[in-house]
């Protein structure tokens, strides 16, 4: 049986071993976690108002494309109808239908990765028209304005433009007749018409666009700005005073072309709430388009396959075995006992809503509170599973204090302390009070000492991000995984501590 | 050499946790004889069908109804003994040495009422002592007065003598003596202490308090060592019989000494512990070794089986 079982082993690490090698070499994974790269996350909170009927709600959100891609796009379940459309270069998401009496709340979130700029690629886009109402002589003044300009290379161009902007809008005397046409047409139809026909006249392929500028901040509408064409890329020209943004700022786009973000019919207000934060993710995440789109098999069923959702629970269970073999380790090599088998990796999974430190007090806190009055209730010769209830109980009212006091303080920490699993808890007073009664306090605290270790670095292993995608990349490490506990668990050798247990039989040599 | 730092204990000859589970429990012991073992009135009735001595079984009250029959059952006697048949580490157990006009007189001296008993076996029936949580039935059994060899190295409570057997052979055997630290009980965990018991001559060797090497009792003082074990021969013989009737290969018999019946057979015990290791200063893997080495005709009987030990586990003159 131990030669099956190493054999078995072997076979397995080998198994994990070709098929990360597979992946690497012929389907191009990364083998190393990259440097990370820059995400950023948007949300919106749109609320929309009680009995409506017939509303459409658009909005323009954003698209996986030559800047950027969208990673991760999460929907909150409302009322109302969804739908995604593509309009033009625009991607809108549509919400349609009624409200009832309560309203509906639009919850929408995406992660955006950035590509590096430097990589996008170059095609020119179609000169637009003139700007509707925009007059023959108006476009002539225009085009008299910027004739010194005209035959220089793009970018100088929209440079020497942006730079002259000022001098046609801004509000200084000129004798200029063609300056004074376009201040009138600048009040007649709006900053942003007047410099599109300036640019127009320029033959810079100019647009609207909508979107938020990539900074932390929360807004209740998008911003707008003008995009000018300088055969390498998107230039950003502000509507009010067309001057060129800053080369540092960087902007997500969510709706070209003069349509606005946001569009709603049927409806007289909607209330809306933009947040955008950045988010420091790392590049195997981007190796989620290229499989996703990928028609191989072992990119078909990867894990990247499953809803956004479910993909966060896989991330942190594919990395639960390697707790499982920690604590083989410790148990059958080491030999240190912890409480239950599974108990600490169950105790670091429930850490993740309180994190670790509260969560280990809490714990303690728990555990000698429920000790203590197990102890008394001993005396009470309660059945097994009525004593147990109580127990439950016990540890509920303690739950319920430790939020309470967590409430007053503002600590969240203390208020998730409801999602402890109160029954691991419960049979680990259980234990604990057993081990006390069998076999002393001394080896009780050793257990519970053993069990906050594991429990700890347990935590702190399925943090690890870096392993997290490896493993989410990589399914067949779980083999690996599988490969060890098989060879822990035909290791029959001595444990570590039985060589203190056995120390009488050390002879001075 | 370098790596002469570890390998002292498997030089030794010591059984590890691992090796004892994986290689003696898991593959001598099949599961289906553990009931036999865990269940103290199946031993019994085991061992009396094998011929092998117990203490006297007075009583068995298996269901709350039966209560009923305890007044009948325990009239005229007033020395017994009330066990769990599922408790462990002698949980539960009531020792009850003479009767007065309110009730029962415990061993330590405590007068238990009528009710009282009543309530603790209604108790043991509910399984508040089996730690699975199942109802249990209760033993009445006849009361050991342990023989007063040990009496000079027990602190309170009844000794009793643990031997370990491999395929029928008796392989090593110590004594647990109580003292304070285990409150009157033979549990090494509890804190009492082990004392090695040389196979050929049945005199005892060193003690073990924990894990260090004691020569006297804690509590008492007295010598634990040169002790010489009477009916040394009987006993093995038990251990080695009690093999035959539960099937279960890797086995610890614990027996205990009453100074008028002899040895009586107390329990069986599917995983016996290790400490034993360190209160005999030998390592039972070498001793389980040389049993696997031996020659078929050492395990024709039980007297061949004990006769072959005690001349192979025998300490060096």
């Amino acid at each position: 049986m131990r030669r099956t079982a190493t054999l078995l082993a072997v076979g397995l690490l080998l198994a994990a071993l070709s098929l990360i090698t597979y992946r690497v070499v012929r389907m191009g994974y990364p083998l190393y976690p990259a440097s990370p790269a820059k995400a950023w996350e948007l949300s919106l909170e749109a609320r929309v108002p009680p009995n409506q009927r017939n509303i459409t709600i658009k909005i323009a959100m954003p698209r996986s494309g030559e800047a950027q891609t969208v990673v991760e796009e999460r929907l909150a379940p409302g009322l109302l109808g969804f739908t995604r459309v593509l309009e033009g270069p625009n991607e809108v998401r549509v919400w349609s239908g009624n409200t009832d009496r309560q309203g509906d709340l639009i919850s929408y979130d995406a992660t955006v990765l950035l590509k590096d700029s430097r990589a996008v690629q170059a095609t020119t886009p179609a000169l637009a028209p003139f700007p509707d109402d925009v007059t023959l002589a108006e476009q002539s003044a225009a085009k008299r304005l910027v004739a010194r300009w005209r035959q220089l290379p793009l970018p100088e161009r929209l440079r020497a433009l942006a730079d002259g902007m000022q001098l046609f809008l801004e509000e200084t005397a000129t004798q200029d007749g063609d300056v004074q046409v376009l201040r009138l047409l600048e009040k007649r139809q709006g900053t942003v018409v007047a410099i599109l026909t300036i640019l127009r006249a320029a033959d810079l392929p100019a647009r609207v666009a909508e979107g938020f500028f990539l900074a932390e901040a929360v807004m209740a509408t998008p911003t707008r700005w003008i995009e000018v064409w300088t055969g390498r890329g998107w230039e950003k020209l502000h509507v009010q005073t067309g001057r060129i943004y800053a080369g540092s700022a960087q902007f997500l786009r969510l709706a070209v072309e003069g349509v606005p973000v946001v569009r709603t019919s049927g409806l007289d207000f909607l209330d809306t709430r933009w947040t955008v934060s950045k988010k420091i993710i790392s590049a195997w995440r981007s190796q989620f388009e290229l499989i996703q789109r990928s028609d191989r098999l072992l990119d078909r069923w990867s894990l990247f396959s499953l809803p956004p959702q479910f993909e966060e629970t896989f991330r942190i269970l594919l990395l639960v075995p390697i707790g499982a073999l920690m604590i083989c380790v410790l148990r059958n090599i080491i030999g240190f006992p912890t409480f239950g088998i599974f108990m600490p990796v169950l105790m670091a999974l429930a850490f993740r809503s309180t994190g670790l430190l509260y969560g280990l007090a809490i714990f303690g806190g728990v555990l000698c509170v429920g000790y203590l009055v197990r102890r008394w209730i001993d005396k009470l010769r309660l059945l097994l599973v009525p004593r147990l209830s109580v127990m439950v109980t016990l540890v509920i009212c303690c739950f319920t204090m430790f939020a309470l006091v967590g409430s007053k303080f503002g600590l969240r920490e203390l208020m998730a302390v409801g999602l402890l699993p109160f029954v691991i808890l419960t049979m680990t007073i259980e234990r604990f009070f057993i081990t006390v009664e069998e076999s002393g306090a001394k080896e009780a605290f050793k257990m519970a000492l053993g069990s906050a270790a594991v429990a700890a670095t347990t935590h702190e292993i399925i943090h690890i991000e870096g392993l997290q995608l490896t493993f989410f990349v990589y399914p067949e490490l779980l083999l690996a995984v599988g490969a060890f506990q098989m060879l822990v668990g035909r290791y029959t050798g001595y444990r570590l501590l039985e060589y203190l247990r056995f120390k009488a039989f050390r002879r001075p040599s | 050499m370098t790596l002469s730092i570890y390998s002292w204990l498997r030089d030794s000859g010591v059984l590890g946790m691992n090796r004892r589970n994986a290689e003696y429990i898991m593959r001598q012991n099949p599961r289906t004889a553990y009931p036999l073992v865990d269940d103290k009135l199946l031993t019994k009735r085991l061992a009396v069908e094998h011929g092998l001595p117990t203490p006297a079984l007075l009583h068995v009250i298996q269901y709350h109804g039966d209560m009923a029959t305890l007044d009948e059952a325990l009239k005229g006697s007033s020395e017994f003994a009330v066990k769990p048949a599922r408790g462990a580490g002698g949980s539960g157990i009531i020792l009850i040495a003479g009767r007065n006009e309110q009730g029962f007189v415990k061993q330590s001296n405590e007068v238990v009422s009528f009710e009282e008993l009543h309530y603790a076996i209604s108790d043991i029936l509910s399984g508040v002592y089996s730690l699975e949580g199942r109802e249990d039935r209760v033993l009445i059994e006849a009361l050991v007065h342990p023989d007063p060899v040990f009496a000079s190295v027990t602190f309170r409570g009844v000794p009793d003598i643990r031997i370990v057997v491999y395929k029928g052979v008796p392989a090593m055997a110590m004594t647990r003596l109580p003292t304070q630290k285990s409150d009157g009980k033979a549990n090494l965990h509890r804190g009492a202490i082990g004392v090695g018991i040389d196979m050929g001559s049945g005199t005892t060797t060193s003690g073990v308090n924990g894990t260090s090497l004691i020569d006297r009792h804690p509590d008492t003082g007295g010598k634990v060592s040169g002790i010489s074990v009477p009916y040394w021969e009987e006993m093995l013989l038990i251990a080695a019989k009690a093999v035959d009737m539960t099937s279960l290969g890797y086995l610890g018999v614990d027996l205990i000494i009453d100074r008028e019946k002899g040895p009586l057979l107390l329990e069986l015990n599917a995983r016996p512990g290790l400490q034993i290791q360190v209160a005999n200063q030998s390592g039972l893997k070498k001793r389980l070794d040389l049993i696997d080495d031996a020659s078929s005709h050492v395990f024709v009987s039980p007297e061949a089986r004990v006769a072959w030990a005690r001349d192979a586990f025998t300490r060096e003159p």
